[in-house]
């Protein structure tokens, strides 16, 4: 179970960025005040238009920043004092994630094995089992730098999953892929959820959400405009279509539901 | 982990052309190779100067017993034709236009009871060995003139040399290679170890940050401690390979490829690789690398792309290279005050150790200098890998 509660998180600008911003402000706040809570074995949605705060409550939950106020908890470990523990609970996977380009698949996915301390036998089981999962047998010792983007984004899926996580962040992991390989990372979170993981998924993409999410929490300026389960969502909707829905509510002055 | 991080990104590293080139290729081949050639055709040139045959002008009014003379010198000379001027300004300008060779404008000097006469030379200063010519000539004729007139006088040329000096040397054969390698090894070592380390620590810290691979890592439950001394690992590594490398290079430049001027050199550089010789020059170099290091990998965190990494990092040269090239000057040596420059204490320990004059207090003064020189800089790399501003773009 991942625990977030008024979480807010603010970063020191450097004289260039006053510039690029036109401000004097000594800090800008990406994340203000944020509270929710995801149960395993549901996917919870974070929403959102570019720049509202996504990523880096995420990155604040996979333990990469640290929050500037609130705290979280992740299985009931603190983030900031048991970082490590809840490491090697996780799972992180963004849309963006690099890969090391002159390894080959199967050497990039030993390395994260080793790095997260899976023991040799269930290690053979669990590469056997996403290779077969993901279809990779035909390009494992290829270069990466050679593969393509939706061949790069099941290797980045394979290392996300290698050490078998609880807690599961997808940092939309569909952007820019075709719509086979999208389909197959959606049909890859279902399973997740069916194995009782807990799952926190962002995205903008609402035909997704509506696929996938049980709980969603639409997030603009940092701060939570909509939060609660995804048959609410639907059931109060006031305009026609969830991305008509999205866009009133990100516009709208409206205080946060819940 | 540390050393399976090491072991990872090593092999990511040697898998990348461009480190290849700039920790083998360049140390091993273009260096030494440059450096020999050049030498070769600047010793090529000195001996063409002194077997090549001269053109010698002389002024008109020069008594016809010195035209004489010069045609008479002995085969060794290589006195080629004479031409007469008609004045030393027509002489010079002939000179000074490549028409002849040497000028010689003799004058015979007013006091007639001793009989003697001025040379005057014109030379070009810009071209080999001519001066040298000159000078063997005046000398040739002196000692001719000085035997006649002591012969003339009854006197035996031993009886006006009444003390003979002679010279020896005492400074061992490894002193004095000591002073002329001890100079250009550490120099080496010096400016391919930090050119070993630069890509290596752009490519692991700003590069991993450009390729979006840092935020892989960090996730994984592993302490940042861990991960830094990895990476600096493959840096320090890196930065010894390219030294060595580069010494091997000259050796095998020098042995094989026949481009070596002097066979002491080659013979040096073979103590150089016995191995108590290699245990004190890593003793040194490794602390120096490591400071390297430290100073890379906190530009390196910092820097937003891989262009400005090197931008930043690439001036850095400049300061290491200059005091490198200390050894290259007579006169420094390892002292309580130099020993305590970092970059200088290692040149000038290097080339005592190989003089056979290094004063152990010293080099003890100069580690204990890199070391903590070494330990400052990981520290602040540590510091600097630790902020988020620095890590996620």
């Amino acid at each position: 179970m991942i625990q977030v509660s008024h979480v807010s998180k603010s970063f020191e600008l450097t004289r260039q960025q006053r510039k690029e911003f036109q401000t004097n402000e000594r800090f800008r706040t990406a994340v203000s005040e944020v509270s929710f809570q995801c149960q395993p074995g549901r996917v919870f949605s974070l929403l959102g238009p570019n720049g509202a705060g996504k990523t880096t409550l995420l990155r604040m939950i996979a333990t990469l920043l640290v929050p500037s106020e609130g705290h979280i908890e992740i299985n009931g470990l603190n983030s900031l004092q048991d970082a490590q523990l809840i490491r090697q609970k996780l799972g992180f996977l963004t849309g963006s994630t690099g890969l090391y380009a002159r390894l080959t698949p199967i050497e990039l996915i030993d390395y994260f094995a080793d790095l997260y301390g899976v023991a040799h036998p269930l290690r053979e089981q669990r590469k056997k089992e996403l290779f077969e999962l993901l279809n990779m047998h035909d390009f494992l010792n290829q270069r990466i730098g050679k593969l393509s983007t939706g061949q790069k984004q099941k290797v980045s899926i394979c290392r996300t999953m290698i050490h078998d996580p609880d807690i599961l962040i997808f940092d939309e992991p569909t952007s820019g892929l075709d719509v086979i390989t999208a389909e197959n990372i959606i049909q890859l979170i279902r399973d997740c959820k069916q194995r009782g993981k807990t799952i926190l998924f962002s995205s903008h993409i609402m035909s997704e959400v509506d696929l996938l999410c049980d709980d969603l929490a639409i997030i603009h300026k940092g701060r939570i405009k909509h939060i609660g389960t995804m048959s609410d969502f639907r059931s109060h909707m006031q305009a026609n279509t969830l991305t008509e829905e999205f866009i009133r509510i990100v516009q709208s002055n409206e205080t946060p539901n819940a | 982990m540390i050393f399976r991080i090491f072991r990872k990104e090593l092999l990511d590293t040697l898998r990348d052309r461009r480190t290849l080139v700039r920790m083998i290729v360049i140390p091993i081949l273009i260096f030494p190779i440059i450096t020999n050639i050049s030498a070769y055709f600047a010793k090529s040139e000195k001996v063409n100067a002194s077997e090549k045959v001269i053109a010698i002008g002389v002024v008109e009014a020069t008594p016809r017993q010195l035209s004489a003379q010069l045609n008479s010198l002995p085969k060794g000379f290589h006195i080629g034709k004479l031409n007469t001027f008609p004045d030393s300004l027509s002489l010079k300008k002939a000179v000074q236009k490549g028409k002849v060779d040497l000028g010689l404008f003799a004058q015979i000097l007013p006091d007639t009871s001793i009989q003697q006469e001025r040379f005057t030379w014109f030379v070009d200063g810009t071209k080999e060995g001519l001066e040298e010519r000159a000078t063997a000539i005046t000398q040739f004729f002196q000692l001719q003139h000085e035997t006649q007139r002591l012969q003339q006088l009854g006197i035996r040329p031993e009886e006006i040399h009444p003390l003979q000096a002679t010279y020896i040397n005492c400074a061992s054969q490894q002193k004095m290679m000591g002073q002329v390698i001890g100079g250009i090894l550490p120099y080496i070592f010096i400016a391919f170890g930090f050119i070993g380390c630069m890509y290596p620590a752009i490519d692991l810290f700003t590069g991993e940050k450009e390729r979006g691979t840092l935020e892989t890592l960090l996730c994984a439950p592993i302490a940042r401690w861990k991960i830094l001394t990895g990476k600096m690992a493959v840096i320090v590594f890196s930065g010894l390979a390219a030294a060595s490398f580069a010494l091997i290079g000259i050796y095998i430049s020098s042995e094989f490829l026949g481009l070596s001027l002097d066979k002491n050199i080659t013979a040096e550089v073979m103590k150089v690789l016995e191995p108590q010789f290699l245990i004190y020059s890593l003793l040194l170099l490794l602390p120096l690398v490591v400071f390297f290091a430290g100073i890379m990998v906190p530009i390196a965190v910092s820097a937003k792309s891989f262009k400005e990494a090197q931008s930043m990092i690439g001036p850095l040269n400049m300061l290491v290279v200059l005091p490198a090239m200390v050894g290259f000057f007579p006169g420094f040596e390892l002292n309580a005050l130099t020993a305590m420059i970092p970059v200088v204490n290692v040149v000038l320990a290097t080339k005592a150790l190989l003089s056979g004059t290094l004063a152990w207090i010293y080099l003890v003064e100069a580690l204990g200098v890199m070391l903590l020189l070494a330990a400052l800089s990981v520290l602040f790399s540590y510091r600097q890998y630790g902020k988020e501003s620095n890590l996620i773009n």
